[in-house]
């Protein structure tokens, strides 16, 4: 009989083979791991820290810290496992020869509850064992505490998991599976792009001045009771907490209750599965027809919308925009996009500029300067999520264009500008929105203007560069593009070349915008620094531009499908 | 029409194409048949600037691949092992796409994409999207990509494969029909049934090396040893079997 290890043996071997085609990609990936470690460490360990000072008031705060910690882990990881256990059960192409092999359907539960909880979870371990690790740093805990703390992570893991795999099975014997699977990307979508501006809203910057810890003390304290004695994050936390020290409880009863409910629930899943995975499956298979009616107009309006366009370009916009709109996991990305934008304006809205003081004066200066790398560096994580993925979108289906009478040259240039295009002009828009709010000098925003028009050229043509030297030609989904190991170096990459044209820019618009402090013209010396200053930025962003396309077109007539 | 000039492609020290040239007329349909791994896909992705050989050349109606690429493929239609088509557009708005990269206007793309469907039995399924489409629907829709600029030279690698029975006599009947109209056909198939019933030539390809070339008949006489006509499969066999020992 197949033992479910060697059923996960395939992704396994995939893993351990990429890791071993260099050691570039696991040294870059380890140092980015142990400087996020550091630095939630650094943040969890300040704020706990603090909660210790507090007396009789601490350990309400710390429980209800940790209650918070573990319901937030518990959404994330409900929504994750949903959507991902839909796809390793019933969208995932390998499920078909699994089904043919003589293998049961309880060890087919089991392989693929690992893979799903593996592949939701990571993200929440990342966060947990910095923030577990600072509260048993903080509070001096003993070993008991991390052994019971690396328990309960592994069976907190294991409640969503296998509710996701229930909630799953239920949806697909319901609705088609690519429906289900589009509706719970557009609902994760709008729930991270809430939860981003609920945590935009919460003011997080105040943690970083003692009074603002203050408030978010007081928001602790209002939030609600200790958590209801019903939900595994409280299980858990109540767990931890007696270990911590922090006040007495009943540890083993909580940790024995999150045992027994994983381990039921584990269960239940598998049964299920057991039962009615046949019959999922089968209707999982069912394809999505779309109506003509409503398709069809799309693609004309679009034609139409082309025709001032060449005609190749036009052609590959039209295509690109139409699997655009109807592919959930592309245009979901909008909305958390939208949130990002909405954030970023809000917190030039909500900066104290406006007493006339010195102080101010200054702040507004620095955030001006900040504002073009701010500006660029969010347009570029724009350019992540919808430039990066560009190449590997097209897919296995790349011999379609690269059979066709097409120069690689003119199919390059086609991409940059439907890349460019809208990049440039929202970045410009966010810049001259954001410097009008601050109230910066239009010679600094001109300035600003001229630099990200290169500066967006380079960064579009670094991604296409990055996703045609790194192309996942099998993933179709874009947000898993662009968490790939190539989406970050493409993202370090971008954020060096900001940083060096903002050093360069920041002194000469610096004392321009201190003369504006009096209302004092700029002297032509001035101007010419300015123009001197924008003129070497642009020198270098357009060589990486230049440089990137050069890669980019490489890395292109190397992609073999 | 078709011209392989010293053709190779070498994967470190493994070799895939070693050396190979050919030619095949005008009007030819030419048959590329060898064991898996032989090398056929290999040649074809050079054949059609899917991947740059390590030496060699290709030469398509006479413009060469790589020095000349977009005259050469604007001649060509190509038909791919595995049709990977873009899922989430229709048949008819793939067909009006790619009749656009090759150079045809909006509206004879549309035209000829309707007939085309029409041709194929996919004008039913033309509004609907190819994520629906089964994997024969995909080869012939794939096809009909093929053909939506009239091409010179076709260059099909398996295109029987995933085809239902009628879609396969459909298939063999439009190939012999394109050849009778001029269209230079280059073909690789497993099927040697395929091969013996629809190629004019025949080049058998092991290892890499091009081991036999020829009409059936010169086939024929190349392994028959005195046998009385044998059959492609035999002669196959054993240029294969002479080629291993």
């Amino acid at each position: 009989m197949t033992s479910v290890l060697s059923l996960l043996q395939p992704r396994w071997l995939a893993t351990r083979n990429v890791l071993r085609r260099g050691p570039t990609r696991p040294l870059v990936i380890g140092a980015l791991t142990i400087a996020f470690w550091a630095a939630a460490f650094w943040l969890f360990g300040r704020v706990l820290g603090y909660f210790q000072t507090l007396a009789d008031f601490g350990p309400l705060l710390t429980q209800r810290l940790l209650v918070l910690l573990f319901m937030s882990f518990f959404g994330i990881l409900l929504i994750s496992n949903t959507v991902t256990a839909l796809t390793t059960f019933y969208l995932a192409s390998d499920v078909t020869p699994l089904l043919a092999s003589p293998l049961s359907f309880r060890r087919l539960h089991h392989a693929r509850f690992i893979e799903t909880l593996l592949s939701s979870s990571w993200m929440v371990v990342l966060v947990g064992i910095p923030a577990l690790g600072a509260y048993g740093f903080v509070y001096g805990a003993g070993p008991a505490y991390y052994f019971a703390a690396a328990a309960v992570l592994l069976l907190f893991l294991v409640i969503p998991a296998a509710l996701g795999v229930l909630v799953t099975t239920a949806l697909v014997l319901v609705f088609p599976a690519r429906g289900t699977r589009d509706a719970l990307l557009v609902g994760v979508g709008l729930m991270v792009a809430a939860m981003v501006v609920v945590v935009r809203m919460l003011d997080p910057e105040r943690l970083a001045h003692p009074s603002g810890l203050v408030g978010f003390a007081g928001f602790l304290a209002g939030f609600g009771a200790s958590g209801s004695p019903y939900v595994p994050s409280t299980w858990a936390a109540e767990t931890l907490i007696p270990l911590l020290g922090a006040r007495a409880g009943e540890p083993m009863f909580h940790l024995t209750l999150l045992a027994l409910t994983a381990a039921m629930l584990f269960l239940v899943s598998a049964t299920v599965v057991e039962q009615l995975f046949l019959t999922a499956w089968s209707r999982a298979q069912t394809g999505r027809v779309r109506a003509m009616e409503t398709e069809r107009p799309l693609s004309r309006w679009l034609v139409r919308l082309s025709w001032p366009l060449p005609r190749v370009p036009g052609l590959l916009l039209v295509k690109d925009v139409t699997v655009f709109l109807r592919d959930a996991s592309q245009w979901s990305q909008l909305l958390l996009l939208c949130a990002l934008v909405a954030i970023y304006v809000y917190n030039f809205s909500a900066l104290p500029l406006n007493d006339g003081s010195r102080l101010a004066l200054a702040m507004r200066d620095m955030a001006a300067i900040l504002n073009l790398g701010l500006g660029a560096f969010v347009t570029t994580a724009i350019a992540v999520r919808f430039v990066y993925p560009m190449i590997s979108l097209e897919g296995r289906a790349w011999w379609i264009l690269r059979t066709a009478p097409v120069a690689l040259e003119r199919l390059w240039w086609s991409k940059f500008w439907i890349g460019f295009v809208p990049l440039v002009l929202f970045a410009e828009g966010l810049v001259v929105t954001t410097n009008t709010l601050l109230g910066v000098p239009v010679l600094v925003t001109a300035a600003f203007l001229v630099t990200l028009i290169p500066l967006m050229a380079a960064v579009v043509s670094l991604g296409l560069a990055f996703g045609a030297s790194d192309p996942k030609l099998d993933s179709q989904n874009a947000a898993q593009i662009a968490t790939g190991f190539g989406a970050i170096m493409y993202m370090l990459t971008c954020l060096g070349l900001i940083a060096a044209v903002v050093s360069i820019e920041a002194w000469p618009l610096a004392r321009v915008l201190r003369l504006s402090r009096t209302e004092t013209m700029a002297t032509p010396e001035q101007l010419l620094l300015v123009v001197v200053a924008v003129c070497a930025a642009s020198f270098l962003t357009l060589t990486a531009f230049g440089l990137a396309r050069r890669s980019g077109l490489r890395a292109l007539d190397r992609l073999v499908v | 029409m078709i011209r392989i000039v010293a053709l190779r492609k070498a994967y470190g020290p493994l070799t895939a194409v070693d050396d190979l040239s050919l030619e095949v007329p005008a009007g030819t349909v030419f048959g590329f048949i060898g064991r898996n791994g032989a090398g056929k896909t290999t040649t074809i992705k050079m054949m059609m600037g899917l991947l740059a050989p390590t030496s060699g050349t290709v030469l398509l109606d006479g413009h060469d691949i790589r020095k000349a690429p977009e005259k050469a493929k604007a001649v060509t239609g190509f038909l791919p092992d595995r049709p990977h088509l873009y899922d989430k557009l229709t048949g008819a708005e793939y067909l009006g796409f790619v009749g656009g990269l090759y150079g045809l206007t909006a509206k004879d793309a549309a035209r000829r994409a309707g007939a085309l469907l029409g041709e194929f039995g996919l004008a039913a399924q033309a509004g609907e999207l190819i994520e629906t489409f089964s994997h024969g629907m995909k080869q012939r829709l794939s096809l009909a990509g093929a053909l939506i600029h009239r091409p010179r030279i076709l260059v099909l690698d398996e295109p029987m494969v995933g085809l239902d029975p009628e879609g396969a006599i459909a298939m063999r009947r439009l190939l012999l029909r394109l050849a009778t109209d001029g269209v230079t056909i280059f073909l690789s198939t497993h099927s040697l049934a395929v091969a013996e019933e629809l190629c004019g030539r025949i080049g058998i390809l092991d290892r890499g090396k091009l081991v036999a070339l020829g009409s059936m008949q010169e086939l024929r006489a190349h392994a028959g040893n005195g046998r009385e006509a044998p059959s492609l499969e035999t002669v196959f066999l054993d240029i294969l079997g002479a080629t291993a020992a």
